[in-house]
C-alpha cells in the first residue's frame, strides 16, 4: 500500500502547550483515550484544555460528569484558568450530569443516556469525568467481561459517531497491567505527582498511543493559571536535524584568550569555565556575551544566583553595557528561580528566548545555581538532563558557555565537582596560585574537542576597565596547577616576576 | 437576605417574560413556577438532580427569610417546587409576585456566587434565547462587573 492510499489521521490540538509535540503532532481524531492518575494531578484540567481547544458550535463537546466533583464547583474552579472561555458554554461545550442515572440504574442505562445525547448533538469531543467512579458501583453483579463489553460498546459507538473521547479515572499504577479498559483504549495518558522532600514534581507519560509515535518516557508538566504546560524530554526538537559542525570561531572577547583557543570558540561548542569563587568566571562569561552583541550575535544569559539588574550593573562596572543590548532586543537575561524547577522547564524558557531573539550565544551562570533551583528529584537526574539540554541547544547552533564553581584545593586540580566535563567540548580552568606572597590567578585551557589549543598556563587579572586581562606565561615556575608553585631559578636582574598589564597587554 | 439588585432585575425580566407568555395562553401555573421549572431542567442537566436540589434548598431558605409567605413552599426530591402557587395570593396575568421575584433572584444569586456572571448569563440565555437580559447597572448604562 502506498503512502497516499493510507488513511490520513487528523491530529487534533491538545490545547496543552508542549503536549502536541510529545504526542507526535497532536491527538488522533476519533481516538478513545483514558486520562489516568491520582486525585489532584490535573486530569480534569487536561480534559478541559482539550475541550476548549476543539469545541465549536457546529461540532460541540459533551462533558459528562459522574458522581465526582460537583459540576458547579468544577466550573467555579476551572473558569479561573485563562483557557476557559465562558462564551463557549453552552453552545460549544455542554456539561451533562449523569449521577442520577449511575446511582439509580445500570451501565446499560448510562450507555443509553450517552447515546441519546451524542445522537442529538453529534459532538466532536466526548468526556466522561469520572469514568472510574461509574465503574466502581456494583452494577447488578456485573463481572469483568460485563465491564469490558460496556467499554467496548461505548468505544465503538463514540468512534462511529466521529467523536474523540476522553475517559477520566483515578487509577493506581498497579492497575495498569490487567485492567480491561486499558486494552480497549487507543491512548493512555498517565499523570503522576510525587513528593520529594518538600517539593512536588508532576510528570506525564503517554503509556500508549495507537497510530502514531509519541515521545517515550516521563515528561515534566506544571499547572499554572494557564492550565497544564508540558515539557517534552526532547525539548520540542525531535525530528529537527542537527546542524553540522561549523568551522567558524567565536571570539570570547579577550584577544589573547582567542589566540590560546586557536582563533576562538568553535561555533556550536559547549564551553565550561571552572574555578573557585572570585576567580572571574562570571566576568569571563559576560565578556563572551558582550563580544557576541558587539559582533551582532544576540545572546541569552540564564542567571540563577543573582537578579538580572544586579547582573547588568556588575557588567556595567566592567565597562560592558548590557542594559542597552537588552533594550535593543539583542540580549535576554533570564532569571530562573521558580520553586521545584525542572531542567525541561528551564530548557523551554531558554529555547523560547533563543527563538525570540535568534540567539547565537548562551551563558549559564552558574551550573551550581541551576542545580540548586531544581527540585530534589530532578537533581538526581542533573547530569543526564544537562546532557540532553546541551546536546539539544548545540544541535541548533547555539554556543554555550557555562560556569561552574569548584572547591579550590591546593593539592588537587578538579575541573568540576559535577563530573560533567564529558558534556563539554572545551574546558577553561581558572585558579588561584600563591606566588611571591600574593594570591594570584592563572588560566589554562584543559581541553578543546575541536583541535589544538595553547598549553600555556597564563596569569591573569580582573580589572575594572577591561574585565579579565591575560598576562604572561609563567615560565619560571613548576607545579603551578597545584596552586603552590615552585620557582625554578632565581630571577635575573631586570627579569619580570609577573607581567605588566598596561604596557604589555594590547587587548 | 435580600438578593442584590442585579439578580432581582434578571429575575423580574424572566418573570415578566413568562407572565407575558402566560397572558397570551391559558396560564396553568404562576410565572414563578414556570421560570423555576425551566431553570430546574437546565441546572439538573448541568449539576445533577442532587446538585440542583441543594442549590434550590439554599435559595428557598434565603428567600423565605426575606419573604415569610414562602415558608409553605417545599423542594421535592427531584428538585421541583411544591406549594409556590399557594404561597401568595394569585397575581393577575400582568403582575409578578414578590415571592417569585425573591426566590428566582436568590437562585440566580447563588449561581452568580458560584460560577460568576458570564456563565450564569450563558445558562439563562440558553433557556430564554428570546430575552435580551439586561446586565447593565440601572441608571448608569454600565455593564455589571464580570465575575472573572
Amino acid at each position: 500500500m502506498s503512502a497516499q492510499d493510507k488513511v490520513q489521521i487528523r491530529k487534533l490540538p491538545t490545547g496543552v502547550p508542549g503536549l502536541d509535540e510529545i504526542m507526535g503532532g497532536g491527538l488522533p481524531e476519533f481516538s478513545f483515550n483514558i486520562i489516568a492518575g491520582a486525585p489532584g494531578c490535573g486530569k480534569t484540567t487536561l480534559a478541559h484544555q482539550f475541550v476548549f481547544a476543539n469545541a465549536t458550535p457546529e461540532r460541540p463537546a459533551l462533558y459528562f460528569t459522574v458522581l465526582g466533583e460537583s459540576a458547579i464547583k468544577m466550573l467555579r474552579y476551572q473558569q479561573q484558568y485563562t483557557f476557559f472561555d465562558p462564551t463557549k458554554l453552552p453552545n460549544s461545550i455542554r456539561f451533562i450530569n449523569l449521577s442520577q442515572t449511575v446511582l439509580e440504574k445500570d451501565l446499560g442505562a448510562v450507555l443509553d443516556e450517552i447515546t441519546k445525547e451524542v445522537e442529538n448533538t453529534s459532538p466532536s469531543v466526548v468526556v466522561v469525568d469520572s469514568f472510574r467512579t461509574m465503574l466502581r458501583k456494583p452494577h447488578n453483579s456485573l463481572n469483568e467481561m460485563g465491564v469490558q463489553s460496556f467499554i467496548q460498546r461505548l468505544a465503538l459507538f463514540l468512534a462511529s459517531w466521529q467523536a474523540t473521547t476522553f475517559l477520566i479515572g483515578e487509577y493506581a499504577e498497579d492497575e495498569l497491567r490487567d485492567n480491561p479498559i486499558f486494552t480497549v483504549a487507543d491512548g493512555l495518558f498517565w499523570l503522576r505527582q510525587t513528593e520529594e522532600r518538600n517539593s512536588v514534581v508532576r510528570k506525564l507519560q503517554i503509556v500508549k498511543l495507537r497510530g502514531q509515535a509519541s515521545v517515550p518516557g516521563l515528561h515534566t508538566f506544571r499547572i499554572t493559571n494557564n492550565g497544564l504546560q508540558a515539557f517534552s524530554r526532547t525539548f520540542g526538537l525531535s525530528g529537527q536535524k542537527r546542524r553540522g559542525p561549523s568551522k567558524r570561531r567565536l571570539s570570547i572577547g579577550i584577544p589573547e584568550l582567542d589566540k590560546m583557543l586557536n582563533g576562538g570558540i568553535p561555533e556550536g561548542d559547549s564551553v565550561l569555565i571552572t574555578g573557585a569563587s572570585g576567580t572571574g568566571k562570571s566576568v569571563l562569561a559576560t565578556q563572551f556575551i558582550a563580544e557576541g552583541i558587539r559582533q551582532g550575535e544576540p545572546g541569552i544569559v540564564a542567571v540563577f544566583e543573582e537578579r538580572p539588574q544586579a547582573y547588568t550593573d556588575r557588567a556595567d562596572s566592567f565597562g560592558m553595557d548590557l542594559q542597552s543590548a537588552q533594550e535593543e532586543g539583542k540580549l535576554l537575561i533570564l532569571y530562573l528561580r521558580p520553586l521545584d524547577l525542572s531542567v525541561d522547564e528551564t530548557m523551554n524558557e531558554i529555547l523560547d528566548a533563543v527563538n525570540r531573539i535568534g540567539a547565537k550565544r548562551l551563558v549559564i551562570d552558574s551550573l551550581a545555581g541551576f542545580e540548586m533551583a531544581l527540585s530534589p528529584g530532578f537533581r538526581e537526574d542533573f547530569r543526564e538532563s544537562l546532557y540532553r539540554m546541551i546536546f539539544a541547544l548545540t544541535g541548533i547552533g547555539v554556543t554555550i558557555l557555562s560556569t561552574v564553581e569548584v572547591d579550590e584545593s591546593f593539592t588537587a586540580f578538579p575541573f568540576s565537582t559535577y563530573s560533567i566535563s564529558f558534556l563539554t567540548d572545551d574546558i577553561i580552568r581558572l585558579r588561584y596560585v600563591s606566588i611571591e606572597a600574593q594570591l594570584r590567578k592563572i588560566l589554562v585551557i584543559i581541553k578543546m574537542r575541536g583541535g589544538d589549543h595553547s598549553k600555556d598556563i597564563r596569569e591573569y587579572e580582573i580589572t575594572s576597565e577591561r574585565g579579565l586581562v591575560l598576562g604572561k606565561r609563567l615560565k619560571n615556575y613548576q607545579r603551578l596547577i597545584t596552586g603552590l608553585p615552585e620557582q625554578l631559578r632565581p630571577f635575573g636582574e631586570g627579569e619580570e616576576v609577573g607581567y605588566d598589564w598596561v604596557a604589555k597587554d594590547k587587548v | 437576605m435580600i438578593p442584590p439588585l442585579v439578580t432581582r432585575d434578571w429575575a423580574r425580566q424572566l418573570l415578566d417574560y413568562e407572565t407575558a407568555v402566560g397572558a397570551t395562553s391559558m396560564p396553568v401555573e404562576s410565572a414563578g413556577a414556570c421560570v423555576y421549572e425551566k431553570l430546574r431542567r437546565s441546572l439538573c442537566e448541568l449539576a445533577g438532580v442532587a446538585g440542583f436540589h441543594s442549590l434550590a434548598s439554599r435559595a428557598l431558605m434565603l428567600a423565605t427569610s426575606n419573604t415569610p409567605s414562602l415558608s409553605a413552599v417545599q423542594i421535592a426530591a427531584d428538585g421541583s417546587l411544591q406549594g409556590l402557587n399557594d404561597a401568595e395570593p394569585p397575581a393577575d396575568n400582568h403582575h409578578v409576585r414578590e415571592g417569585d421575584v425573591v426566590l428566582i433572584a436568590q437562585l440566580l444569586k447563588l449561581l452568580l456566587i458560584f460560577i460568576g456572571q458570564s456563565l450564569t448569563l450563558s445558562l439563562v440565555r440558553d433557556v430564554w434565547p428570546d430575552i435580551a437580559i439586561d446586565d447593565t447597572i440601572p441608571g448608569t448604562g454600565e455593564k455589571h462587573e464580570r465575575a472573572r
